[in-house]
Order: C-alpha cells, then structure tokens, then sequence
C-alpha cells in the first residue's frame, strides 16, 4: 500500500463520506494530540468530502499523488487534480462555479460564529468582574 | 403460531396465541447482526423515519461496518 503524505489521493471507508475519494493535505502527526491524523479535503463541490480532520485508519490510499501545497485552497486542489487527468479517470464532475461560491460562503459563515463567540466571552468576563 | 399460557386477573388460564416477531436484520456479508435497525414489524417501521430505520453510511442496514470497509478496499485495490 501507498503512503499516506501531501498530495495522495484516497477513498474513505469508514462514515457517511465513505467510498467518495479525497486529497490528504498535510499531516497532523506532530501534535501528540493528533497523531494518526491527517487533514483531508475532497474538495467538498468535486467529491462530497468535506475539509476536515481525518484518522488514517478511516482512509485507503490510492496509487495517484498530484502535486499541491499543504496551504492549498479548494479551487486549488481542483486545478491539480484537473491537471492530473484524475477528474476524468475517477469518473468525477467539475463543479460549475456557481457551487464553489456557495462553499466560499459555508466557509465564512463559522468566522461569523467565532466572532459572536469571542463577544459572549467578553461578557462572561465582564460578568465575573462584577 | 406459538401458543402460551396467560393467567387472566380472575385466576383462569387461557391460552393466547402469541404474534410472531420479525427476525434479527443481519451483515449480507458476514451473517453478523447489525446494529441500529429496530426490529420492528414493516407497519411499524414506516411510522419512523429514515435516520432511524439504518446507520447513515453507504450500504447502512444491509452490510455492517467492517464488511462495507472491506468492499470499498477491494474496489480501490483492484
């Protein structure tokens, strides 16, 4: 079996997002806390696999690696893998770009919660204060 | 039918026929029994709804887990 690294392309088997495929981004093994992890995309638009952390036991590698950044963003990861003809031989279909804005604005919405979270600490703070 | 015997609050026994249960859903692959699908009669299980009837994964309430996994590495290895 292939080694799970930066660029290799894998199907999950385990979850509801099992037998769609994905791209490992990075390894996450250096925290002790996530050893065993990787942080996996499908991209979400291309193969229904969402931007998550990912335990390698849940995953199966594949002989394709295409050739992105750890950093790269979801438009990325589709460029590469486009350009590695894997889009086709995975029988996959690029997302039309009005799907990949509707992701962009899924993933700005959490900021929003993180914001309003930061402001109930605040309170709490202030309560404690008093 | 299987017949029993219940003891009425007036002390007499009769004999009641008891309904049938449906059988355990089991793994297609394995034989084993899988969890999270109620074993309810069929106009029972039309009353829940879908997320209750089988785990939310591909080949969930027809294979178990482990069996499902070793599809999905087969398919990928050959």
């Amino acid at each position: 079996m292939a080694s799970i690294g930066t660029g290799r392309v894998c199907m999950k088997i385990s979850g509801r997002e099992a037998g769609k495929y994905c791209v490992v981004l990075k390894d996450m093994g250096k925290d002790k806390e996530n050893k065993s992890f990787v942080l996996i995309t499908g991209p979400k638009p291309l193969t229904g696999v969402k931007r998550r952390r990912c335990n390698i036991d849940h995953l199966e590698a594949m002989e394709y690696m295409i050739d992105i950044n750890p950093e790269a963003n979801d438009q990325d990861v589709i460029d590469a893998m486009d350009k590695a003809g894997l889009i086709t031989k995975l029988g996959l279909k690029r997302p039309s770009a009005a799907a990949m804005k509707v992701e962009q604005k899924k993933e700005e919405k959490p900021k929003v919660q993180e914001e309003l979270k930061e402001k109930k600490d605040e309170k709490k703070k202030k309560q404690e204060k008093k | 039918m299987k017949i029993v015997k219940k003891r009425l609050p007036s002390g007499r026994i009769v004999l009641k026929e008891k309904k049938k249960r449906p059988s355990k859903t089991r793994c297609a692959g394995c034989g084993k029994e899988l969890h999270g699908v109620p074993r309810l009669v069929a106009s029972r299980m039309k009353k829940l709804s879908k997320s209750k009837k089988r785990p939310y994964r591909p080949y969930g309430g027809y294979l178990c887990s482990s069996c499902m996994r070793e599809l999905f590495k087969r398919k990928v290895r050959a």
